[in-house]
C-alpha cells in the first residue's frame, strides 16, 4: 500500500500552503484535488479574448517588499513570492449607497484614509484615528498570539494589549458607537463588511478592524496572471520540495484506527493510501457527512452548531470598449441599498431582493489585463440563505440571467457607466457552480459565518480543543482563520505546521 | 496620546466579557444537534443535474438521416440538463484505443431531464466510422459533461440570431429550435442551412415542422438548383435578403465555410461580440512524419508511449489505451490540462491557454503536437 506521512485533501488556498509547510517540515506528502486545476476559487478561465479572474478582488495584507504584510512574509517563507509577478492596487474602494446619498472613494494609507474621511465627514478625525489605533493594537496582539500558538498569557495581554482585550468581545457596531464615530463615517468605514459576510451587529470588531487595517496599512496586491498564477506557483513549489500532486482525484474516505484516529485515505479509484495525518481543505460538514464512518458525537454537535456563511454568485463581463470609454472610473466598487448592514444582510437572503454587489474592473489595477480597447469586470454578491436550492435545473439559466441583468442595471444606475451594449463575453457563476467545482455545501464560498459567538478570537483561542480527532486538521475558509484569501493561506500555514508538530510527537 | 478603550462604565467589565467568549462558544458548540450530518445538499444535487460529469449511456435508437449521417439516441444513467448549442463527449474503447469525440447535442434540453440525449454524426473519421459500422442498440458508451459556450446569451446577443449551418453543423441549431418551440428559450432564429443537395439536408422535415414566427428556415443548396431552395453559398447578399436590423451570427460548419463567411460578414461591419463560431476539432498536422516517445506519469504510474509528429499528444496517449481527460479537442476548454516536464511541442492554431499555464509549462495535449521526445504529467480521466 502507498504510504505517506501526510495527505492534504483539496488543493485550495489552505491546502496548497499546508502541503508546502508539511514538506518543509520534512514529511512525505501527497496532495489530492478533485478538480483538474489547483487553487479552488483561486483560478482563472478563458472566454474568447479574455482571461477572467475567478474570485480574487485584491490580496489583503501583502504589501510591498519594503512594507511587507503578513501574507508576503508567509509567501517568502514558503518560497513562492518570486515565482509570481505582483501589481499594487491603486486605491482602496468606492462605496455607493444612492438611496442614502453616499458615494465615497477611499485611498490606501492610514493617514490618507483619515484625511479623506475628514473631508467627507468633518469631525470624524478623532474617532477614525482611534479606530486605526485600536486596529493596530489588535494586529500586534494577534502577532503575539500567533507567536505563542494561541497559548497567550492573560496578564501579559492585559498589560501590553489592554485595548485589544477590552474591545475584543464586542461587535463592530458596538465599538464604533463607543468611539462616537459620526454615522456617515461609520457608513463609509463599514463598506468592506460584505467581504466577511456577517452583519456588523454580529461580526466581531477584532475581525473587521484587523482586515480593514491590513488593507489600508499595506495596500492590496494582485498577481499579474490572475490568482491562477499563485496557485500554479504553489504547485511548482510542492513539486520542487518532492511532494506528490494528483488532480482529477477525489478523496472519498478517511479511514480511522481503533482509537478513532486517522489511519488512511481512500481515493475515488479505490486506491488506499496509508497515512496518520490528514489536512482537509474542505468543510467539516463534507468530511463528517460523507467521508468518515465514525464521527465522535462532540464533533457532530459542534459541526451542526455552525452556520453557513454566504453562498456565492459572480458575473464576469468582457467588454469591447476601454474602461475610460465606458465611464468605469474605479477598480473596486461596493454598491449597497443601505449602509445598515443588518438590514442589508436581511435583504440578501433571497434572489428577488438581493441587489448588493462588490464589483471590480481589473483594468483599473492592471491596464493590460485584456486587449487594448477592451476591459473586464466581475461582479460578486452573496446570498444569506439557501434560496438557490429552490431553483430547479430547468429554471437555472433563466434565474442566472435574471440576477445578471439586475447586476448590470444597478451598476449602470449607481455609477453612470454604460456597459450593457458592449458585452463581448459573459459568464456567470452561481452557488451551483461553486458547489460543482469546490464541493462546498449549498455553494457556500465564505465558510462558517463569523457570528457573534463564532468569531475569529474564540476560534483562535479554541484551536487546541477544536482538534478532537487525532491526525485530522482543517485548512481553508471553514477553519480557524475564517474565509478569504489571506485567511485561507494563514490557516494552511497553521494547520500545516501543527501537523508537522503532531507527526514529530506522535509519528 | 494613547487612549483607553472603555465601553462599560467599569472598564474591568470589558475584560470579564472578553474572558467569557471561549466558554460561550464551547457552550454553543455543545448545544448543536447530534443528528447525522447530511451527505449532500439541495444546491449540490441541482449542480449534479447541471454538471453530471462522466456517466454511462445506453444506445437505444439509431436513425439514418442521410446517406452519411445517423442520429444516435441514448438513455443516460442520470437525468441532466444543458443549454441548447452545447456539446458532450461520446466515448468508448475502439480496438484498444480509449476514444471519445465531442458532438453537439441534437436533442432538446428538456429531453435530458428524462435521461434522453441524441447526437447526430456524420461519417468522416475514426470514431464516427466506428459508430457507423459497429454501434448497435443496447451498446453502452460514456458521455461527458455538457460543455461549450455556443449558446444564445440573452444579455449579450441580439434578439435575432442568424444561424449559419453547414452539413452536420445543423445539430446545435436543431436543439435550439426545439428549445424555442417548447418555450425553454425565447429569441428569433433564422437558420441558413447549407448542404450539397436536398438529399443531404438533415432534419428537413422536423425543422419545417418547427417553423413559426420565431423560427425561420432558409435552405441553401450548393450542388443543385431546385424550386423552394436557395442555391450557391451562404453569404452577405443572401443573409440581407432575409434579415435586417440588429442580429447575432452563430456559425457551425466546416472550416471552408468559416473562411468564406469571415470575408462575407465584413460587409456588415459587425463587432466581434456579434459573431460566434463553434470551434472545429483539431485534425492531422501536415508535417514530415517523425516518431517520438512520450513518457507520461498518470497518478502513481509511469508509461512510455509512441507518438507521431502528425498527431496530437492526446491521440498518442489514447492510442496507447491510456484513460486521460479529453473534451473539446480544440485546445479551448482546458479539460486535458497537463504539465510538460521536458521536450517540446507546438500548437498550430491559437494558443488558448491561461497566461500562467504557459509560464509554468502546462499545456493542452488535445491541440499540441510533439516536436521531440517528451516527458509529461497528465491527469487520470
Amino acid at each position: 500500500m502507498t504510504k505517506y506521512d501526510a495527505v492534504v485533501i483539496g488543493a485550495g488556498n489552505g491546502g496548497l500552503v499546508a502541503a508546502i509547510r508539511l514538506l518543509q517540515g520534512g514529511l512525505k506528502t501527497l496532495i489530492v484535488e478533485k478538480h483538474n486545476l489547483p487553487g479552488g476559487f483561486a483560478t482563472s478561465f478563458r472566454r474568447g479574448r479574455f482571461e477572467f479572474e475567478a474570485s480574487l478582488h485584491e490580496l489583503n495584507d501583502f504589501g510591498a517588499a519594503n512594507n511587507a504584510g503578513d501574507v508576503r512574509v508567509l509567501f517568502d517563507e514558503l518560497g513562492v513570492t518570486d515565482k509570481i509577478e505582483w501589481i499594487q492596487i491603486p486605491e482602496a474602494y468606492r462605496v455607493i449607497a444612492r438611496s442614502e446619498n453616499l458615494d465615497a472613494t477611499m485611498p490606501f494609507g492610514v493617514q490618507a484614509f483619515i484625511d479623506k474621511m475628514e473631508a467627507y465627514v468633518p469631525g470624524s478625525r478623532e474617532s477614525v484615528t482611534k479606530f486605526f489605533e485600536l486596529a493596530e493594537e489588535i494586529r500586534l496582539a494577534q502577532a503575539y498570539s500567533s507567536s505563542v500558538n494561541g497559548q497567550t498569557d492573560s496578564k501579559y495581554m492585559v498589560a501590553n494589549y489592554g485595548n485589544f482585550v477590552r474591545c475584543g468581545s464586542y461587535s463592530v457596531n458596538q465599538v464604533l458607537k463607543t468611539l462616537k464615530m459620526p454615522q456617515k463615517a461609520v457608513d463609509i468605514i463599514s463598506a468592506y463588511w460584505c467581504y466577511l459576510g456577517a452583519n456588523l451587529d454580529d461580526m466581531s470588531f477584532v475581525h473587521y478592524a484587523s482586515m480593514v487595517n491590513r488593507y489600508i496599512l499595506r495596500g492590496a496586491a494582485m498577481p499579474k496572471m490572475r490568482s491562477h498564477e499563485i496557485s500554479l506557483a504553489m504547485v511548482e513549489r510542492i513539486r520542487e520540495l518532492g511532494g506528490d500532486v494528483l488532480f482529477n482525484t477525489e478523496a472519498v474516505k478517511i479511514l480511522t484506527d481503533a482509537e478513532g484516529g486517522v489511519s488512511g485515505v481512500v481515493l475515488d479509484d479505490g486506491t488506499e493510501i496509508a497515512t496518520r495525518h490528514v489536512v482537509c481543505n474542505c468543510a467539516p460538514h463534507v468530511v463528517y457527512g460523507k467521508m468518515m464512518d465514525k464521527v465522535p458525537e462532540a464533533e457532530v454537535r459542534a459541526t451542526n452548531a455552525r452556520k453557513f456563511a454566504g453562498r456565492g454568485f459572480t458575473m464576469f463581463l468582457g467588454l469591447d470598449r476601454s474602461a475610460d470609454e465606458l465611464g468605469i472610473e474605479n477598480h473596486n466598487y461596493f454598491l449597497y441599498d443601505t449602509m445598515d448592514s443588518v438590514k442589508q444582510y436581511d435583504r440578501m437572503r433571497t434572489i428577488a431582493d438581493n441587489d448588493v454587489q462588490a464589483t471590480v474592473c481589473l483594468n483599473r489595477a492592471l491596464p493590460d489585463c485584456s486587449p487594448e480597447g477592451t476591459c473586464m469586470m466581475y461582479f460578486t454578491t452573496l446570498y444569506m440563505s439557501d434560496d438557490w436550492a429552490n431553483v430547479k435545473a430547468e429554471d437555472y439559466f433563466k434565474t442566472k440571467d435574471y440576477v445578471a441583468d439586475k447586476m448590470i442595471a444597478r451598476f449602470e444606475r449607481d455609477t453612470g457607466a454604460k456597459i450593457r451594449d458592449h458585452i463581448e463575453e459573459i459568464s456567470v457563476a452561481t452557488p451551483m457552480t461553486y458547489a460543482r467545482y469546490c464541493g462546498h455545501p449549498q455553494g457556500v464560498i465564505y465558510g462558517y459565518e463569523s457570528q457573534y459567538w463564532d468569531g475569529l478570537m474564540p476560534r483562535l483561542q479554541m484551536m487546541a480543543e477544536d482538534h478532537r480527532i487525532r491526525g485530522l486538521r482543517f485548512a481553508g475558509g471553514y477553519s480557524m482563520r475564517l474565509s478569504g484569501y489571506s485567511s485561507a493561506y494563514f490557516s494552511g500555514d497553521i494547520s500545516g505546521r501543527q501537523t508537522v508538530g503532531d507527526f514529530k510527537r506522535e509519528g | 496620546m494613547p487612549f483607553t478603550f472603555k465601553k462599560q462604565i467599569f472598564g474591568f467589565m470589558d475584560l470579564i466579557r472578553f474572558t467569557k467568549m471561549v466558554p460561550k462558544r464551547r457552550e454553543k458548540l455543545a448545544e448543536g444537534s447530534a443528528e447525522k450530518i447530511p451527505a449532500t445538499y439541495r444546491v449540490n444535487e441541482t449542480a449534479k443535474i447541471l454538471h453530471p460529469g462522466y456517466q454511462s449511456a445506453k444506445l437505444v435508437k439509431i436513425t439514418q438521416n442521410t446517406a452519411d449521417t445517423k442520429t444516435y439516441e441514448f438513455e443516460t444513467d442520470k437525468p441532466f440538463y444543458f443549454r441548447a448549442g452545447q456539446y458532450m463527449t461520446l466515448g468508448t474503447n475502439v480496438n484498444g484505443s480509449e476514444a471519445s469525440r465531442p458532438y453537439a447535442v441534437s436533442s432538446a434540453p428538456g429531453a435530458a431531464l428524462g435521461k434522453r440525449v441524441a447526437f447526430t454524426v456524420k461519417k468522416c473519421g475514426f470514431f464516427s466510422g466506428y459508430l457507423f459500422d459497429n454501434a448497435k442498440e443496447g451498446d453502452i458508451f460514456t458521455v461527458g459533461d455538457p460543455s461549450g459556450e455556443f449558446c444564445y446569451e440573452p444579455l449579450k446577443d441580439a434578439k435575432h440570431v442568424v444561424a449559419v449551418a453547414g452539413g452536420s453543423g445543423i445539430t446545435p441549431f436543431y436543439s435550439m429550435a426545439q428549445a424555442i418551440a417548447d418555450g425553454t428559450m425565447d429569441f428569433k432564429l433564422t437558420i441558413f442551412y447549407g448542404a450539397k443537395t436536398e438529399e443531404d439536408l438533415i432534419f428537413k422535415k422536423e425543422l419545417d415542422a418547427l417553423g413559426s414566427d420565431k423560427i425561420r428556415l432558409v435552405y441553401v443548396l450548393s450542388d443543385e438548383k431546385k424550386a423552394g431552395y436557395e442555391s450557391g453559398f451562404i453569404g452577405a447578399d443572401l443573409i440581407s435578403k432575409y434579415v435586417s436590423g440588429d442580429f447575432t451570427v452563430m456559425m457551425c460548419g466546416p472550416q471552408a465555410m468559416y473562411a468564406f463567411l469571415d470575408k462575407e460578414l465584413k460587409k456588415f461591419d459587425l463587432p466581434p461580440r456579434r459573431i460566434k463560431k463553434e470551434a472545429n476539432t483539431v485534425g492531422v498536422r501536415d508535417v514530415k512524419e517523425e516518431h517520438y516517445k512520450i513518457k507520461v506519469k498518470i497518478g502513481f504510474e509511469s508509461y512510455t508511449v509512441d507518438a507521431d509528429s502528425r498527431e496530437t499528444v492526446l491521440v498518442a496517449l489514447e492510442r496507447a489505451g491510456l484513460k486521460v481527460p479529453a473534451k473539446c479537442r480544440a485546445g479551448g476548454c482546458g479539460f486535458c490540462h497537463a504539465k510538460l516536464v521536458s521536450g517540446s511541442f507546438s500548437i498550430p492554431g491559437a494558443d488558448k491557454r491561461r497566461l500562467a499555464d504557459s509560464k509554468f509549462g502546462y499545456f493542452h495535449p488535445c491541440c499540441s503536437y510533439p516536436d521531440s521526445d517528451m516527458e509529461i504529467i497528465a491527469n487520470k480521466a
